[in-house]
Parts: C-alpha cells; sequence; structure tokens
C-alpha cells in the first residue's frame, strides 16, 4: 500500500479551519496541506495546488479535498485530476471525511476513494 | 493486558478519545468509571452517540469499577478506561487497578489550579494524587493525542 497524501481546498479559511480541528482529535499530519482560493484565480489556484504536491507530495498518492463540487476550487481539482496530478479528488470534505482520510487502510487507490466516502458519509445525520 | 488505556479527561467520551486514540490503540469498549453519570441515563446516551459502531461504552460507578475491572484486566478485549477526574483515577489506582501509565487528556483551570499545560492545570491536590500514583509505581503523563509529545507531569510540577 502507497503512502498517501492530500491538499485540501476551500474557499476563504475553511481548509485550514479543517485540519488545525483535524490536529486537534486527530494529532498533527504531516501529509495534510490547506490551500485557500483567496486572491488567486483558477490558473493562480491551479499552479498554487501543483508546486505544493510536486514539493511536497513526490513519490506518494496524492489526493485533492475540495470543498464543493461545481465551485471555483472543485473545478480546479478536476483539472488537475484530469492532467493526471492527483489519484482523486474528494468533494464535500468535512472533519469525518478527513479522519478517514488519515486512518483508513485498504490497498487500491479506487477502493480508498469508495469506502472512504462511504464511510464518511455515514457520519451526516440530523434530528428533528 | 486488555487495559489499552487509561485516562484521565474531563470530557471523558469526545473527539480525541474516539478518534485520535482510538483509532491506534482500536478497543472494543470504552468504560467511564464516574458516580453520576453512572445513575444518568440521558447523560449517557448522549456520550455513546459519538461513539462508532463497533466500540460500546459502559457506565460504572467507581464501586463497581473496584469489583469489576479485575475481570477487564484479565480478558482478551481490548478496552479503556475513561475519568474526569484524577481523583477517581487515583482511587483506582489505590486498589492495584491502575497498571503502568495513566495518560492525562485535559484537565482545566479551576480554584487554586495552576496552568502547566495548554490543557493541563494542577492545584496542591492533583500534585499530590500524581505523587502518590508515581510513588506507587504509576507513571502520570499528559498527552492530549498519540502524535503529541507525552509529558510527565511529576517533572512539569517541579518545573
Amino acid at each position: 500500500m502507497s503512502e498517501r497524501c492530500g491538499v485540501v481546498v476551500a474557499h476563504s479559511r475553511l481548509a485550514e479551519g479543517l485540519l488545525a480541528a483535524l490536529a486537534r482529535v486527530a494529532g498533527e499530519q504531516e501529509n495534510l496541506w490547506a490551500v485557500s482560493n483567496h486572491g488567486l484565480d483558477g490558473d493562480e489556484l491551479y499552479e498554487e495546488i501543483a508546486g505544493i504536491l510536486e514539493e511536497r507530495g513526490a513519490g506518494r498518492d496524492a489526493y485533492l479535498l475540495s470543498d464543493m463540487d461545481g465551485g471555483s476550487c472543485g473545478q480546479v481539482c478536476r483539472r488537475l485530476l484530469a492532467d493526471g496530478r492527483v489519484r482523486g479528488v474528494f468533494f464535500g470534505v468535512n472533519l469525518p471525511l478527513l479522519v478517514e482520510f488519515v486512518f483508513l487502510q485498504v490497498e487500491s487507490p479506487e477502493e480508498f476513494v469508495t469506502a472512504t466516502v462511504e464511510k464518511s458519509r455515514k457520519a451526516l445525520g440530523a434530528r428533528p | 493486558m486488555s487495559v489499552v488505556l487509561y485516562r484521565v479527561d474531563e470530557r471523558l467520551i469526545h473527539g480525541q478519545v474516539v478518534v485520535g486514540w482510538a483509532r491506534r490503540l482500536s478497543p472494543r469498549r470504552i468504560i467511564v468509571v464516574d458516580d453520576e453519570l453512572a445513575a444518568d441515563e440521558l447523560e449517557q446516551s448522549i456520550y455513546r452517540t459519538g461513539l462508532p459502531v463497533d466500540i460500546r461504552a459502559d457506565f460504572w460507578s467507581v464501586a463497581e469499577a473496584v469489583s469489576r475491572l479485575p475481570a477487564v484486566e484479565a480478558s482478551d478485549e481490548p478496552a479503556f478506561v475513561l475519568t474526569a477526574s484524577l481523583s477517581t483515577m487515583a482511587r483506582l489506582a489505590k486498589d492495584g487497578l491502575v497498571v503502568g501509565e495513566i495518560n492525562v487528556g485535559a484537565i482545566h483551570r479551576g480554584e487554586g489550579r495552576k496552568r502547566v499545560l495548554p490543557y493541563v492545570s494542577l492545584g496542591p491536590e492533583e500534585q499530590r494524587l500524581i505523587d502518590e500514583m508515581e510513588r506507587a509505581g504509576v507513571r502520570v503523563v499528559a498527552r492530549d493525542v498519540p502524535t503529541a509529545p507525552a509529558v510527565r507531569l511529576i517533572e512539569r510540577e517541579r518545573g
């Protein structure tokens, strides 16, 4: 099983906040980084993420974790996936998804993506 | 040994326990020792909602824990033992029910307590209990999550 890493890509300070919250419950993670789209156009955001992956993610299975599909962050993540820069993209990142991302142990990247989403989806709930 | 973590944490079952520690140590049960909680089913149900499906929680009074923990220790099922206060854990340690190390997750500020770490404050009573447990051969170590450095509190309190 390859080592994995990820970039959380989100609007405003959400990515940074999510990783700070993750550190509080699961400890500091050396394989996850935060990127905000604040002040960046699509090309700049693309380069920012690609730069992080090249610099820190070499030799690892890289994933992107975007706040929502269809937004500017999600669009750039889809482009990076299409260009073969990452193994997969998650949309709708939240704390349960990040927890699964850190701890889930599965063999293939395909299985990893499916199982991570399935498990974190179960964490969504509501009471009337 | 089937108790894989003895932890003092005012918040009892919460994110650091369920995610940080449980994902690394894989307990099958979490035993909370607390006289008030042992008699409060509503509070117990709230704590249980945050648990993964493969971990169950028991809420025991101190007296119940004294009689039942030896069987837990002798079983093969990995367990966490949680208390909200050092005094409850010290009571268990006094009866020889704590083996090896006590993990301190959070003791917040209170009257007469001085902050020794961002998540641990100690007063004279806590310091006395730490000294007592250390003398009995139980290490008392602060560490909120597994990736954080372990800080032995007897050294911290002596500065």
